[in-house]
């Protein structure tokens, strides 16, 4: 499940469908799940990630020549909910393939499936706030973002229509490059807490031990993505695997 | 000029970006619609496009090619005549008044053709203002010569090398640059498509097209025309040819798509027509979109490196959906014979974009009478697409000019190395 508020620091990491391939998709969960992993987020692969670096970009370019879609995102989720227990996936997609998917069959066969949790970073407040009742009834949380410039009345109404978490974005671009952490980044933070009694992901940047070690105890959530993308592109799900359980060692403890 | 109902137009437009980019869009929505009815601020664009871009274009009547074709008598809104030899550069202008009030310091655009890139440089510099314009690789290579006018003019262009290269990934790329910069940098999108309140603001600033259109046809046909024809890409010009006449229903409003090699999935970019494009999200807005069924967006194709664009204007797909705007399309085929025919013919050189929607129009004018009056947006004219159109019609001449000249040009780079 989700982490309570205030809980010790938890790495959220991620697989983008189809990348490498779909079979090695299986091979990597397991291994994150080993290496403690808690919170995966399942990437449906898309042509045009906006939010994204050039590290998923290129990802879901690879991962849409692999057989990456919707409906293989299901059917992976199917198999790894059921087989780790113990992590909680969330479904991460921008929201046209979801769209053309059918949102009314995807959030219910996403939460058949065993998908506790949603990230779309292109689908607006507005947009998901007339849908919270179905996904309530689901039991699938839409996890949404706050960025640096959201306005303090705009993050109130954000908060109260996530559930599960927040999604905080640590600074302005995409994913993929280094953030600071320093005290702009825990007023930031204790801002947000002003609104919200859910635990929050911090996300964009979380990319070495040391991120982490800044986040212990600020966070109760670490994404820990595009890093781990690289890792799995350049050595191999198997030793992405390990770096993960290493770097998660280094968490300091309350 | 149509107004958006909170940034729809019908079930097509909204704003789905990530949240990052909200303020900016807001920020940008409300200084807008502060000034759009202010007749000061219209004044103001009107008389900046007549100093710097020779507005009013003239309305051409084409006597020797409508006689020939032996339909309605064809007339060209001259938008080739412009300053950098777009339309783009009406909206470009605009957007800078709006930079102006906001203060910001840079802007960014993405470029398909680079027709709009070429415009947005042109205003960084006359501004002062640091420009970085994205275009896909691919499209580099078909329009090197506004890449080079751009960088010549001190704005960085930045080649997009992921997916097709073209302008659905140049557009991705600056919307990711936006993410980062938005707080300092403006980004001067240049069709009416992407999250609102674009395709209302660039709609609305090419609308001087129309409104033009409207008083000359009066003085020179006496009335208003019975056609107008616009090419589609994203859909700026044909919005600006279109806009002062939705409310005449007289006038009939027809809309050209790039037809390109054929039908097959592409080979074309036909998004307004049944069977082609699907309602889908992405880029930050609602339209129809050229996609699979899984919701990826697809590949296009066009000659005219301007108008192989996934998506269209939201405004465009409602209208089309309402019946009120016509959609056609021209093949490569098609458009390299217009081309031929109205250089030819009339002694104007178009651009390949614009081509379009002269193979739409003449194949029109030709079922109409001759006291029916057919007005096609000349959108741009041709000079960029001299290396394009030097592969369509081969002359060897050309080729061993070519070959003379990068040798000429290899020297003068050693020499500058050697200083």
């Amino acid at each position: 499940m989700f982490p309570a508020q205030y809980e010790d620091l938890q790495i959220m990491s991620h697989a983008v469908v189809g990348f490498p391939s779909l079979e090695e998709n299986e091979k990597a969960i397991a291994g994150l799940a080993e290496a403690g992993v808690k919170l995966i987020e399942l990437q449906v692969p898309f042509s045009d990630p906006v939010a994204d670096g050039h590290t998923l970009v290129n990802a879901c370019y690879e991962a849409l020549k692999h057989g990456g879609s919707v409906q293989a995102t299901l059917d992976l989720a199917q198999r790894v909910c059921a087989r780790h227990p113990e992590v909680t996936f969330i479904l991460m997609s921008y929201l046209n393939p979801l769209y053309r998917y059918g949102l009314d069959d995807l959030f219910e066969q996403a939460a058949a499936a065993g998908i506790r949790g949603m990230i779309v970073p292109d689908w607006p407040v507005e947009e998901i706030e007339p849908w919270l009742p179905k996904l309530d009834a689901l039991g699938l949380a839409p996890i949404l973002m706050v960025t640096p410039n959201t306005a303090p009345e705009r993050v109130a109404k954000i908060t109260s229509a996530s559930r599960g978490m927040v999604y905080v974005v640590s600074r302005m671009g995409v994913t993929g490059h280094e953030t600071q952490w320093g005290e702009k980044f825990q007023n930031y933070i204790a801002e947000i807490r002003k609104h919200t009694d859910l635990p929050l992901a911090v996300g964009f940047g979380v990319r070495t031990a040391d991120d982490l070690g800044a986040l212990a105890g600020k966070a109760e959530v670490a994404a820990f993505c595009s890093q781990y993308i690289e890792w799995q592109r350049d050595d191999g799900s198997e030793v992405a695997a390990e770096k993960m359980h290493s770097i998660i060692e280094t968490i300091p403890q309350a | 000029m149509i107004r958006s109902d909170n940034g729809y137009f019908g079930e097509f437009g909204g704003r789905f970006v990530p949240e990052i980019l909200l303020p900016a869009l807001t920020e940008l929505e409300d200084l807008f619609f502060g000034l759009r009815d202010d007749p000061a601020f219209w004044q103001e664009f009107v008389t900046l496009c007549q100093e710097f871009s020779g507005r009013p274009t003239p309305l051409t009547p084409l006597r020797r090619l409508s006689k020939q074709l032996g339909g309605a008598q064809i007339w060209l809104k001259r938008e080739d005549l412009n300053h950098s030899g777009a339309h783009k550069v009406n909206n470009v202008l605009g957007q800078g008044l709006l930079v102006q009030r906001m203060g910001k310091q840079r802007v960014i655009a993405e470029t398909g053709a680079g027709q709009h890139g070429l415009a947005t440089a042109i205003m960084a510099a006359r501004l002062g203002l640091e420009a970085t314009i994205y275009m896909g690789a691919e499209d580099i290579e078909r329009q090197y010569s506004n890449v080079f006018w751009m960088r010549q003019l001190g704005s960085s262009v930045v080649g997009v090398t992921t997916g097709a290269q073209t302008l659905k990934e140049a557009l991705d790329e600056a919307l990711r640059d936006w993410a980062a910069s938005v707080e300092t940098t403006h980004y001067v999108l240049g069709t009416a498509c992407g999250p609102a309140p674009f395709p209302e603001l660039v709609s609305y600033f090419q609308s001087i097209i129309s409104d033009e259109i409207k008083e000359q046809s009066q003085r020179q046909m006496g009335r208003l025309p019975d056609e107008i024809v616009a090419c589609v890409g994203g859909g700026s010009n044909a919005m600006g040819a279109f806009g002062a006449f939705l409310d005449d229903h007289e006038v009939a409003l027809v809309g050209v798509e790039a037809g390109g090699l054929s039908l097959e999935d592409g080979k074309h970019s036909i998004r307004l027509s049944q069977n082609t494009g699907e309602t889908g999200i992405a880029q930050g807005y609602k339209t129809l979109f050229l996609q699979n069924d899984d919701g990826q967006l697809g590949d296009t194709h066009s000659i005219a490196a301007g108008l192989d664009y996934v998506g269209v204007s939201p405004i465009l797909a409602y209208l089309s959906q309402q019946g009120r705007v016509i959609p056609e399309s021209a093949t490569d085929d098609e458009v390299t014979e217009a081309f031929s025919l109205l250089m030819k013919t009339e002694g104007i050189i178009p651009a390949l974009e614009s081509a379009h929607g002269l193979a739409g129009g003449f194949k029109r004018a030709k079922q109409m009478k001759p006291e029916q009056n057919v007005v096609i947006n000349l959108s741009g004219r041709g000079d960029k697409d001299i290396f394009t159109v030097a592969r369509a019609f081969p002359q060897r001449e050309w080729t061993e000019f070519l070959q003379r000249e990068a040798v000429r040009s290899t020297e003068a780079l050693a020499k500058k190395r050697g200083h």
